[in-house]
């Protein structure tokens, strides 16, 4: 799907719209995502960082769109995921990109990555399994 | 184990976690309903901006994952007792069903096991009235900073004891 008909699905899907993220590329294997700093996803009382399920909410919709071919028709059941934190993921943007690992008619298996001012200091990378029927 | 005091310090740690929180634990308007050494369960009333459709019918996964691990840092911090800091190692989450209903979301969490330096949690997600039917499995690990003054960033503890 094209960037513009990604940030059309961000735009009505009501989870979406609450992490208020936007498409920030779209290739036919990979989808980038950029999402800005809210205090309702700070995680805990005392240090203004994202709550863990928010870094894992965005991993798995930048994972959901880029397997998706027909939002509408068919969009992406997740199956499960695991995520791994690798650093606190601090106020400021947070940034995620899925690559599709395989693809096939019924599956689809998805490498995630968060990160915030370095790419390559990640914050947490996680792996989604998708039905796509 | 079962000493007052350490009832006490439990029902006061469950008060704190949800009189001071803030950010998504506070949006999802968590109610804790238990709270001890053995597990924690909390419910989340249905909230339309937690969807993934249009319709508003069907939880996002993403809300589930989020409060299985809000369930997994107030168990293990009540099972470990004394900590300092505490940080999600890893997280992982079966959807076993679609979370399809309006219903009150009610999420279980354990902390199983804890060594020094490691706990290890395991929890559910069910829909109030459908216990009997799991919706999300999760099982996470946290690395551990033990200490007895609790004033690390995930401290929960009152500051100098009077803090409420």
């Amino acid at each position: 799907m094209t960037k513009d008909e990604l940030q059309a699905i961000c735009n009505k899907i009501p989870y979406f719209r609450f992490l208020d993220f936007t498409i920030e590329t779209a290739e036919p294997d990979s989808v980038t995502t950029t999402m800005p700093f809210a205090d309702r996803h700070i995680g805990n009382p005392e240090a203004e960082n994202y709550h863990g399920g928010i870094v894992a909410s965005l991993l798995e919709a930048t994972a959901a769109l880029s397997v998706s071919d027909d939002w509408d028709a068919h969009p992406p059941k997740p199956i499960n995921l695991t995520v791994d934190y690798m650093r606190p993921a601090r106020s400021g943007t947070l940034n995620a990109k899925a690559t599709i690992s395989r693809k096939g008619r019924r599956m689809a298996s998805v490498a995630t990555v968060a990160w915030q001012d370095n790419e390559d200091k990640p914050v947490a990378k996680g792996l989604f399994h998708f039905l796509l029927v | 184990m079962t000493d007052i005091k350490d009832d006490e310090w439990i029902a006061q740690m469950a008060t704190l976690w949800q009189t001071r929180s803030k950010g998504l634990i506070h949006g999802l308007n968590l109610q804790v309903e238990r709270a001890n050494r053995e597990g924690v369960r909390m419910r989340m009333p249905f909230n339309p901006n937690f969807c993934a459709d249009e319709a508003e019918t069907l939880l996002h996964g993403g809300v589930l994952t989020s409060l299985l691990d809000s369930a997994f840092g107030l168990s293990i911090f009540l099972a470990v007792g004394e900590i300092q800091t505490m940080a999600t190692l890893d997280l992982r989450v079966d959807y076993l069903r679609p979370a399809k209903t309006r219903s009150d979301v009610i999420v279980e969490a354990q902390c199983h096991h804890q060594t020094r330096h490691i706990a290890f949690g395991t929890g559910q997600v069910m829909f109030d009235g459908a216990e009997n039917e799991v919706v999300a499995h999760g099982t996470a690990t946290f690395a551990l900073t033990r200490g007895d003054q609790g004033a690390g960033h995930w401290s929960l503890r009152p500051k100098d004891g009077n803090e409420k």
